[in-house]
């Protein structure tokens, strides 16, 4: 299973990326895996702020939906609208194209809380 | 995998649901379908027991057919199963029950649980029988709703024109044996395995019913538009005719309709339907539909407000998504 070892994860099967002191973030190929076929995402509204932790976004297989949780406090300012049409980008590129949306960070510092690639592989292993 | 009514099975093979699904709608593809039950029901009497509970009536077809039928509760008509019927010979038959009602059905029918003797695989889709006339050509043969003996790997196999997707094709009951060889060679035949998850999608589609959804306890069939299933003429009558011809007499409450939405989310079991702005009934299935691109559901609604309706809303977690009343099914077979 692949974790980039550039990226920060959760245990909710979220990464994420900093980018510019703004966070990047995607489902995992884990998360993915375990989903099946993507075919809606239902996308966090851009301005909207959100808390540690809230569910800010959706993901729905043919078999089932999954939230999707903020890692981190922040205020969404861009999202991934090509996931409206091709939804299976989360299938098909977990860490790229499939990209959900971009936060910008409340504390900059907080990125370096969450879960580094060995942590979330031994998660995922366990 | 995943367990389903006592078995283990794949939800879906490495290349996805929706691959599968579109597979089965333009070539061909295989299930293991094993886990469901065969009744076999044989001897002298055994015509006489099936047409006195089942509601279908076996006087309408013969030896070497199949017939689609329901088993009812005999207090309220409600469908206690719905059930496949093989007829193998003179005084056989494999009477093929959903996977958790097996005792059930041998219950009401008596005969004898062959289930872990045979395996059952289902191959379906346009190409269905050209790719099986290399594997097993008498097997291939076999017109839609008919059954006929073949042997595969020297040893007594069943074949029937029969199938759970709305696709032309076939399923094969072969001794559990020679099992492996048979899904082997359809394999070998280009033909693609498909899990439970494009079955579901797949007679969603079709609008076929799955009991426990469209079909179970409370749900008779005039409810679920299946009144055709129920022989009204024949003289040993059926398990819970005097339910269903009360209900026949006063007005069937709810019946089964299709509704369609614009966008992608699928609908989902018990999301709530409303009409103007009152929740009414929830959908009995729903899901994202590969071929058509949007969501598709069946929902069982009051009667009393079947008369013009056109337009529904679903409440898809928390959101009001608008929904078109639709005929059924959602796609037809291809013609030719």
């Amino acid at each position: 299973m692949n974790v980039p070892e550039d990226l920060r994860y959760t245990s909710d099967h979220e990464w994420a990326r900093l980018e510019d002191g703004k966070l990047r973030i995607g489902i995992t190929e884990y998360a993915q895996d375990a989903l099946g076929d993507v075919v809606f995402v239902q996308l966090p509204e851009v301005g909207a702020s959100v808390g540690s932790g809230d569910s800010f976004s959706e993901v729905e297989s043919t078999k089932s939906v999954s939230d999707v949780y903020a890692p981190v406090a922040g205020t969404v300012v861009e999202v991934n609208t090509e996931l409206n049409d091709a939804p299976q980008r989360l299938n098909e590129d977990p860490y790229g194209e499939g990209w959900i949306c971009i936060l910008q960070l409340e504390d900059e510092s907080v990125y370096s809380s969450l879960l580094d690639a060995e942590a979330y592989r031994k998660l995922i292993e366990a | 995998m995943v367990p389903f009514g006592g078995w283990e099975m794949p939800l879906s093979y490495p290349e996805g649901t929706i691959a599968e699904h579109l597979a089965c709608r333009r070539g061909a593809v295989a299930f293991d379908v094993s886990h469901l039950g065969t009744v076999r029901v044989e001897g002298p009497d055994a015509l006489e027991r099936l047409q006195s509970v089942l509601t279908n009536d076996l006087g309408r077809i013969g030896l070497g057919r199949a017939q689609y039928t329901h088993l009812l509760d005999a207090a309220d008509a409600s469908v206690t199963d719905d059930i496949i019927v093989w007829w193998v010979d003179d005084e056989r038959f494999d009477v093929m029950p959903n996977a958790s009602n097996t005792a059930g059905v041998l219950e009401a029918l008596g005969g004898a649980d062959v289930t872990a003797e045979r395996a059952v695989i289902a191959v379906q889709g346009p190409d269905a029988r050209r790719l099986m006339g290399s594997v097993a050509p008498d097997a291939a043969a076999v017109p839609r709703f008919r059954v006929a003996p073949f042997t595969w790997d020297g040893r007594p196999a069943v074949a029937a024109g029969t199938g759970y997707t709305g696709e032309d094709g076939i399923e094969v009951a072969v001794p559990v044996e020679v099992a492996g060889s048979m899904w082997d060679a359809i394999l070998d035949a280009g033909v693609r395995p498909a899990g439970l998850g494009a079955r579901d999608t797949l007679r969603l589609e079709a609008a076929l019913p799955l009991h426990g959804h469209e079909l179970g306890p409370g749900i008779t069939p005039l409810q679920a538009g299946l009144g055709w299933v129920v022989s009204w003429t024949k003289p040993q009558g059926f398990r819970g005719r005097d339910a269903l011809d009360a209900e026949r007499a006063a007005g069937v409450p709810r019946h089964l309709i299709g509704l369609s939405t614009d966008g992608r989310q699928p609908p989902r079991t018990g999301t709530p339907v409303l009409v103007e702005g009152r929740p009414v009934a929830e959908v009995t299935s729903g899901n994202f539909s590969p071929v058509l691109g949007h969501g598709i559901a069946l929902a069982l609604l009051p009667s009393e407000l079947l008369d013009g309706l056109e337009a529904v809303e679903l409440d898809l977690r928390g959101r009001k998504v608008p929904a078109r009343v639709t005929p059924l099914p959602f796609v037809a077979k291809q013609k030719g």
